[in-house]
């Protein structure tokens, strides 16, 4: 058994963790041990009264764990080897905390570790298990205030309050710490530009469109429901069948990989859209995935800073999207792109590897014989998608080197970039430029929060045609096979779920609770310098600057304190647990609102008798309850617990009476 | 035996009653004084000894009196001056001629009721034959050993003003009073009510005795069996560590003092007619039992009263 006294220990062991937690999910296995060995000893340690472990063990202990941390990240520069450092010395530290003075340093750094979550991750659940942990950390701190030195030190106290109205208690002090929070949240001067933007891209690799794009590469991001990007639009919606957002564009195919081509990525668009009426004026809140594109309709029209269109109408921006980034878009989506190909780009065009797919290759050319136009042949080659048994679905089995080949006449099974792919191919062998868009097709549409929400299974890939006269032209293969693609989305085109838990309910339910992330990442992540001055302009302060910012948060701070602290003053700490305490705590508290304010050392039927003074009116039930209670906390025979519960239940002073 | 068992348990209720009758006769007699007969009442149930300092003339022998008279006991009146000696309070032996031997001649302190008048007058020597009495509830005189009665009560009085050729009590005399307290002046409605009312000494005589010696010997017995809570307990040590820190007095109380104000609460909830103390009782007595014991470390600047109670201000009631 533990000694009541030795179980403070237990709760900094439980604080660290909880701390500690979040860390662990992202450390590499080797430092994992590193981290809950020392806590899993220290619980042995209490629970079996193990001695305090010699000093060289110590040392040797702290220095491998250091050598293990080094080895694992490399260097100690970063943010997670810094954060994971701080992590396994609070660890390592358990082993030798056998002061107060140790405990409460480790709550504290505890603090400070789970403060640091929020380098990593922004989203909503971290306040809500930040407070949770500081929560804890104050019953700990709590705790470690009652029993002084839990290992050598005297008999526990005689009264213990109870955990819960210590958790009552530490809930209350974070709860009047929020609006303090919230103050310093909406008014402390923000940085147009984070303070440390240091991307630590070797870890942590988000899952997105990728740079280049082979057989089963979309059909991974279709397993994936985590959000790409919102949209909000202003003005016109699109129709479904319009939510193409374009992507990355591939132009180079090797017989089975397409990939991005020089030209593609570093030549700006010689001709920007024209921003007409018709255009789409829309919001995109992308998520984080550590790649450089942004996405939007055909075709954009405007772009945000730092970013580069591209001749193939691929937003590229300078630095990789590291963290929830915001931006305006304008799209004109009856821009016709390169009515003219210029010479340089045919050849790119129309490339195809020597010799690959010859079975296909077979075919086209006996096609295009039959039918030379361009747009004839194009409906021919999508009508045979139509026409012959080919399936739209997941379970697309493995191509060989002939992928378009194995496609087209084994397999005949496949998921859109197989027919995007099979497409563009099938044009470059009949002489028709093509190129792959890959990107996003269609979204769910928040009627609640008047927002698209576009996840990264509805990753799409698709086929753009360039016919003379008409420019690039935007072909959709998979919509051939499964019309319902577009129409429905990708997760409506298919029959059998992905996944043993994937239910259309479960679906529609985390859809509509993605506002929830959508409004947090709207007021809370994307509160920068920009949104303060405009939360401020209808006051007329949005040029107050800084110091000016401060002042008024001074201020706030100032009239806040002011309201909460006869609050504060009323917080008096954790109560012990009996209820006759707690009750007449509670008729001392009524007493102090009608203006009657107790002192500690104010016997109960003294209390009384002054208090009737002041409240004439209540004389007789405050009688009644002083003598219940003095009866309960001081006789050898106590009256029923109920009956001072219901007498002060029922009191209600009442100044005006008197 | 059993009938015994019952006629004691009868006799409880009755002796209570009787309690509060002579009490109330007592406050009949002294009027607007309910506070300090309480607390008379309070010393002789917890077998102490009271001191009264006041002023002449506000009634303090008469208090003593109307005690002695409702309590039923032999009662001796003793005015201390400077050349009383102990062999006046204590008694003689003489020689009997036809007897051939000494005769033990019992002085006035083989009383039940014993008023010290102006104890503080008489030489040390004098004081301390009393005070044994009162600590001991025995003398010696000559190498014999007498038992006094029981109850043995004695209220001393002690006139603050006057103390020109006075010997004050030494502190450690003092501890053996449980209680002190000074009577004042009445308010005015109590005296005018003694201004118009027949003669207290007329009442005086008309008094008649309540309780007899076993009885109050029974309701000494009664006040050790009100229940004192732990969290009291508590308060009164918290109050004796107290009174021990050196920014209040020069000396704290003493453990004896302790007891004493454990036995005075016990007695002060009896009298209220409770089985058990409350903080009050413990308040109001620590009062009267501190003010003749503790000198404040202030000097003269307050007095002990005062300093008592901003101390009980400072100690919070569990």
């Amino acid at each position: 058994m533990i000694d009541p006294a030795r179980k403070t220990i237990l709760w900094v062991i439980a604080t660290l963790a909880l701390a500690m937690l979040p860390q662990l999910a992202s450390m590499p296995p080797a430092l994992l041990l590193v981290a809950l060995l020392p806590l899993a000893w220290r619980v042995g340690a209490e629970i079996y009264h193990w001695k305090p472990l010699p000093a060289l063990v110590r040392h040797g202990a702290t220095a491998g764990g250091l050598a293990i941390l080094y080895i694992s990240y490399g260097d100690l520069a970063g943010r997670r080897a810094a954060v994971s450092l701080l992590s396994i010395m609070l660890a390592l530290k358990m082993v030798e905390c056998y002061r107060t003075r140790d405990a409460r340093l480790v709550v504290s750094f505890s603090l400070f570790l789970c403060a640091t979550q929020f380098l990593f991750t922004q989203g909503i659940f971290m306040p809500v298990y930040g407070g949770l942990t500081v929560i804890l950390a104050l019953v700990t701190l709590a705790q470690l205030q009652r029993s002084e030195a839990w290992s050598h030190a005297g008999p526990a106290p005689a009264v213990r309050a109870s955990i819960l109205s210590e958790l009552g208690f530490s809930t209350r002090l974070v709860a009047l710490a929020i609006p303090i929070g919230i103050a310093f949240f909406i008014l402390f001067p923000r940085l147009s530009s984070p303070l440390w933007g240091i991307p630590d891209t070797t870890l942590d690799s988000k899952s997105g469109l990728s740079d280049s794009m082979s057989p089963g590469s979309i059909q991974n991001l279709f397993m994936d429901d985590s959000p790409a990007f919102r949209v909000q639009f202003s003005g016109n919606v699109p129709e479904s069948s319009q939510l193409y957002w374009r992507g990355p564009v591939f132009w180079r195919f090797d017989g089975r990989t397409w990939k991005s081509s020089f030209y593609g990525r570093n030549i700006e668009a010689p001709e920007v859209p024209e921003v007409t009426a018709d255009s789409w004026k829309y919001t995109v809140q992308l998520e984080p995935n550590e790649r450089n594109w942004l996405f939007a309709l055909d075709y954009p029209a405007s772009k945000p800073d730092d970013t580069r269109l591209t001749m193939d109408f691929q937003m590229i921006r300078d630095q990789p999207v590291i963290q929830l980034t915001e931006y305006e878009v304008v799209s004109n989506p009856d821009f016709s792109d390169s009515p003219e190909l210029a010479g340089s780009l045919l050849p790119q065009a129309l490339e195809l590897p020597e010799g690959s797919n010859p079975r296909t290759e077979q075919m086209v050319f006996e096609w295009r014989r039959q039918t030379p136009d361009d747009e004839m042949f194009i409906r021919r080659v999508l009508q045979h998608f139509n026409q012959e048994p080919f399936h739209y679905s997941l379970n697309a089995p493995y191509l060989g080197q002939h992928s378009v080949d194995d496609f087209m006449f084994d397999t005949r099974t496949g998921f859109c970039e197989h027919y995007a792919s099979s497409f563009a191919v099938m044009m470059r062998m009949a002489g028709i430029p093509s190129r792959i868009v890959t990107g996003y097709q269609g979204g769910w549409f928040s009627t609640l929060g008047d927002y698209l929400l576009v996840r990264q299974s509805d990753a799409h890939a698709w086929t753009e045609v360039w016919l003379n006269g008409k420019g690039w032209t935007r072909v959709d293969p998979t919509a051939a096979v499964s019309p319902e693609r577009v129409e429905q989305g990708s997760l409506g085109a298919l029959n059998a779920p992905r996944h043993v838990l994937d239910y259309g309910w479960l679906r529609g339910m985390r859809n509509s609770v993605d506002i929830v992330q959508q409004r947090w990442n709207d007021w809370v992540i994307e509160y920068g310098a920009g949104r303060q001055s405009r939360l401020f302009e209808p006051l007329g302060l949005d040029h107050l600057g800084p110091a000016g910012l401060v002042a008024i948060l001074f201020v706030v701070m100032l009239v806040f304190g002011a309201m909460v602290f006869p609050i504060v003053m009323r917080i008096k700490g954790p109560s012990s647990s009996d209820p006759v305490q707690k009750y007449w705590r509670k008729f001392l508290r009524r007493l102090l609102q009608a203006g009657y304010e107790a002192r500690p050392s104010d016997g109960p039927i003294e209390v009384a008798r002054s208090a009737s003074k002041l409240l004439p009116a209540s004389t007789q039930p405050i009688h009644r309850i002083a003598h219940l209670y003095s009866r309960s906390r001081y006789a050898a025979t106590p009256p029923p617990f109920i009956e001072l519960k219901q007498a002060v239940l029922a009191f209600r002073p009442n100044k005006k009476s008197a | 035996m059993n009938s015994t068992v019952i006629s004691t348990q009868e006799s409880t209720g009755d002796r209570h009653g009787r309690l509060l009758e002579a009490r109330a006769a007592v406050n009949a007699i002294l009027l607007g004084k309910d506070k300090q007969v309480s607390l008379a009442f309070c010393c002789l149930l917890a077998r102490g000894h009271l001191l009264i300092e006041d002023v002449p003339g506000v009634g303090k022998t008469t208090l003593a009196h109307a005690l002695a008279r409702v309590i039923g006991s032999d009662y001796q009146r003793i005015q201390f001056t400077s050349d009383l000696l102990p062999a006046d309070i204590l008694g003689v032996s003489i020689y009997k001629r036809e007897k051939d031997e000494f005769e033990f001649h019992p002085g006035p302190i083989f009383s039940q009721v014993i008023l010290a008048d102006e104890v503080n007058r008489a030489t040390p020597k004098t004081q301390s034959a009393l005070l044994e009495g009162m600590a001991e509830g025995q003398v010696t005189i000559e190498n014999e050993t007498h038992a006094l009665p029981s109850p043995f009560f004695v209220m001393a009085t002690q006139n603050p003003l006057d103390l020109v050729g006075t010997y004050p009590l030494p502190d450690s005399q003092l501890d053996r009073f449980l209680l002190s307290f000074s009577l004042g002046y009445p308010d005015p409605a109590a005296e005018r009510e003694l201004l118009i009312t027949e003669d207290r000494a007329h009442l005086l005589d008309r008094t008649r005795s309540l309780l007899s010696p076993d009885d109050v010997k029974a309701l000494q017995a009664d006040c050790e069996k009100i229940h004192v809570s732990e969290n009291l307990l508590d308060y009164i040590q918290a109050l004796l560590q107290e009174t021990r820190d050196d920014r209040w007095f020069e000396t704290g109380l003493s453990p004896r003092a302790g007891l004493a104000l454990l036995r005075a609460s016990r007695a002060l909830a009896f009298l209220d007619d409770r089985d058990f103390v409350t903080p009050e009782d413990v308040k109001t007595v620590f009062t009267g039992l501190g003010r003749h014991r503790l000198s404040p470390t202030s000097g003269f600047s307050q007095s002990p009263e005062e300093q008592i109670q901003e101390l009980l201000g400072e100690v919070p009631i569990p």
